[in-house]
């Protein structure tokens, strides 16, 4: 055996994504890495390729006990990752990027840049990889780029070559091409480990598989011996442990409708309406454009086709500060990143998007702002020491009441949630949910973006779809995560 | 707590240093031409102050100054009335504070290279208007800005004590005020907030200018000349006050109190200096070292308050 994972535990913070992590990888084989998101597939292969340390378990790595302390040790011992946006340095050339920090060197430090061009040219070719050794990285495809990826890995001697979704962002030929190549490496006697969401690609290429589900290995086997239905069982589990149920609400007039929108090759032909007093989820699997469509709609990106309209009348958002005018609002998947000014008081972020409400004569009435915030922070139940507190020293579920709080306080009427309950602990995702709950009551319209399918389930009256940039259908809030994985993940719907 | 005293500790206990070190130091004499020296850093600090927390940075004051002093004496050898020489020096540096904004905000360039390309156009453009001689033909009640008294103490530090106060209640009582934090301390989050990025953005620039411009008028009337090359380094002056006082580089953060009492800080060890006979060149080294010091020590602090959270 190549490598082999025995009961492998890892824990961020007071969050657990490993509790018991198996895998057993041959050479001269392609091994699958099912499970859905978060349920620990890229924290596996981190520990594997020296990019995480594991806190318990064991790591045999050809035959010998291993624990690679940087990515540079484990691909020493052989071992390299593909990364879905490959870390290459774009202005260097690919001969460069195949030898970076492996430079053919020449006396004084000088290196070998023709001989380096020379044996990556030989590479390319003998591979018949569609690459110019010495293009610059930044010109290439994505595809171009894991090629990049791929040659160092080779170059490097490696014998387990690890990729992680490697398709996502590939055209159909592309995926063709990065299949052909995976089989010439096994065929040469390479252990692959192949990590992916597209339950279609699993027969073209998978020879064995394991699937992962909440930080544990729970299946692994032959590939032929599993269903496509047993797959998914085995991905979403059966224990539904439903703690919060939401009791759906007569919905009202329409707020927000678009119709056809489409934006480059992020999503197409987009349409839906949300009407007040509603909860409709937005499903689908990593890259299949539910975060684009929000930012589009937001504003944030322009649309190339397709019609937005709010409470019935077109319009056209060019920026956020339009749609946040119209009353739209986002919270958005990196609260950090795009929701929240981390080192400003929470007073600050609560009223950042409506402070005229607070002026009086043009000056920040000081005591409106006190007032406006606590009423937040008790109606919200933000646990903070005081309204002056850098938003940054919250906890995450408290962060993202702050956002929410912005948002109410703006009076938004359709709100947008990206990931709302992503690195939030289970208890305040109950209370996120409420206050969406809350939202919808009063007369507001709801999109929940969510990986977490029985997070859907839980609080949507509807659930929408998407796979590779469209819509591919809509549920009823009453189905089942088979029933939503299928829309997400296969090409085709299955003949029943 | 504590550490955010540590500024307003140093600067008291430098000044009782001094007091105590050289009997010339707690005169009346020596203590107004402090004020009268710092006072042009102290109020292109206040602008800066805006501008570093705006996360922005503006190196072409130290020529804006000397175009504003230059344009506005040169309105005055025309026969304009002072106070309306005056306004030609602030508005001058309002509009190439707002070309700075304006610049930075629409071509998308980092505003350090902004204002350094500015830096050198208002510089040769100053040399050019003047053909490098200075303006010298001002009228007597021009000295009043700057060397003049209101009520026993020197006019210049009414002009700092009102420009500090107006600058603080735009800075904490205005939209103006808090969305340069919200830009600065997260410029996607402020846009995602509707904030209106680049209006406010080029206003706080424009501000910035115009304390610079006064800074300038002030500068001319104490020389009594317009000079084409006054100014030199004065941006590095001015962002070492922000700083030195607890700005930011990374936007978000700083105050106009902070800024005063680095302004200061940096007055009196050049004051000190001068009474104590320390070198000139000596006197540079040390204000760098300060620099360094004063950061890396508001760096540990912000430090611990991360580890706490």
């Amino acid at each position: 055996m190549l490598l082999d994972l025995n009961g492998i535990e890892k824990r961020f913070g007071g969050v657990t994504a490993l509790r018991d992590g198996n895998l057993g990888v041959e050479a001269g084989e392609v091994h699958l890495l099912l499970g859905e998101n978060g349920a620990g597939k890229s924290t596996l292969m981190k520990i594997v390729a020296g990019m995480e340390r594991r806190d318990a378990g064991r790591m045999l790595w050809q035959g010998r006990d291993a624990a690679f302390r940087t990515p540079a040790e484990a691909a020493a011992a052989g071992i390299a990752m593909v990364h879905q946006e490959s870390l290459l340095a774009p202005h260097l050339s690919v001969a460069e990027n195949i030898f970076l920090g492996r430079e053919e060197r020449l006396p004084f430090g000088w290196v070998n840049r023709r001989r380096m061009i020379e044996q990556a040219a030989r590479m390319i070719e003998e591979h018949h990889f569609p690459l110019d050794a010495t293009g610059r990285v930044e010109r290439l495809s994505p595809a171009g780029k894991q090629l990049v990826g791929i040659c160092r890995a080779i170059q490097h001697g490696s014998s387990l070559l690890i990729f992680d979704e490697p398709t996502s962002s590939l055209s159909g030929a592309e995926t063709d091409e990065v299949f052909r190549i995976v089989r010439t490496l096994r065929a040469r006697g390479m252990g692959v480990i192949y990590i992916t969401h597209r339950l279609e690609e699993l027969r073209v290429i998978g020879d064995r598989v394991t699937i992962l589900r909440d930080g544990a290995t729970v299946h692994s086997g032959a590939l032929a011996e599993l269903s496509t239905d047993r797959i998914i069982q085995y991905m979403v589990g059966r224990e539904m442990v439903s703690i919060y149920q939401r009791q759906p609400v007569t919905p009202g007039a329409e707020l927000l409708r678009v119709e056809g929108i489409s934006r480059g090759g992020a999503f197409r032909g987009v349409s839906f309406s949300l009407r007040a007093g509603e909860i409709v989820g937005l499903a689908g699997l990593i890259g299949a454009g539910r975060t684009e469509t929000c930012r589009a709609i937001f504003g944030v990106d322009p649309l190339d086709a397709g019609e937005v309209f709010v409470a019935g009348r077109p319009v056209r958002l060019q920026s956020p500060r339009e749609a946040v005018a119209a009353g739209i609002a986002l919270v958005s998947e990196d609260r950090q990143r795009t929701g929240l000014a981390l080192r400003l008081p929470i007073a600050y972020n609560i009223t950042m998007a409506n402070l005229r409400q607070i002026c009086r004569l043009g000056f920040i009435d000081g005591r409106a702002q006190g007032r406006v915030t606590a009423d937040y922070i008790g109606r919200l139940r933000i646990r903070a020491s005081s309204g002056r507190q850098a938003a940054g020293r919250l906890s995450g579920g408290n962060q993202q009441k702050v956002v929410i709080a912005k948002w109410l306080f703006r009076r938004a009427r359709v709100f947008l949630f990206d990931e709302p309950t992503r690195g939030i602990d289970v208890g305040a995702k109950i209370e996120v949910f409420e206050l969406m709950d809350e939202l919808a009551r009063g007369g507001a319209a709801v999109l929940m973006v969510s990986s977490e399918m029985q997070e859907l389930l839980q609080v949507a009256d509807r659930i929408l779809v998407m796979r590779r940039g469209s819509i591919s259908g809509e549920l009823p809030g009453s189905t089942t995560q088979e029933e939503i994985m299928r829309l997400a993940a296969l090409e085709r719907e299955p003949a029943a | 707590m504590m550490q955010r005293l540590l500024p307003f500790l140093s600067l008291i206990v430098l000044f009782v240093a001094l007091a105590i070190a050289s009997p010339h130091f707690l005169t009346e004499t020596n203590l107004s031409s402090v004020v009268r020296q710092t006072a042009v850093i102290n109020i292109m600090s206040l602008g800066m102050t805006l501008i570093i927390i705006a996360g922005g940075i503006d190196l072409s004051v130290g020529a804006m100054l000397a175009m504003c002093g230059v344009l506005g004496g040169m309105a005055m050898e025309h026969g304009v009335p002072v106070p309306v020489g005056i306004l030609v020096g602030v508005l001058t540096g309002f509009f190439w504070g707002s070309v700075n904004g304006f610049l930075a905000t629409r071509l998308g360039i980092a505003p350090f290279i902004v204002t350094l390309g500015t830096l050198g156009i208002i510089r040769g453009l100053t040399l050019i208007i003047t053909g490098g001689l200075p303006v010298t033909r001002l009228p007597a009640s021009f000295a009043f800005l700057g060397e003049g008294s209101l009520l026993g103490v020197p006019f210049v530090l009414w002009v700092v004590v009102v420009c500090a106060l107006a600058t603080h209640v735009i800075l904490e009582h205005t939209r103006l005020g808090r969305y340069a934090f919200a830009i600065g301390s997260n410029p996607d989050a402020a846009v995602y907030a509707g904030v209106p990025v680049r209006f406010n953005t080029t206003a706080v620039y424009a501000l910035g200018g115009l304390l610079t411009g006064l800074a300038g008028m002030i500068e001319a009337s104490r020389l009594m000349t317009g000079q084409p090359s006054a100014g030199n380094g004065y941006e590095l002056q001015a962002i070492a006050a922000v700083v030195i006082g607890g700005g930011s580089l990374h936007g978000g953060e700083g105050s106009v109190i902070g800024t005063l009492i680095g302004a200061l800080i940096m007055g009196l060890l050049s004051n000190g200096s001068d009474l104590l006979g320390i070198s000139p060149y000596l006197q540079q080294a040390i204000i760098g070292g300060v620099i360094i010091l004063a950061v890396t020590v508001d760096e540990l602090r912000k430090r611990r308050g991360r580890a706490e959270a």
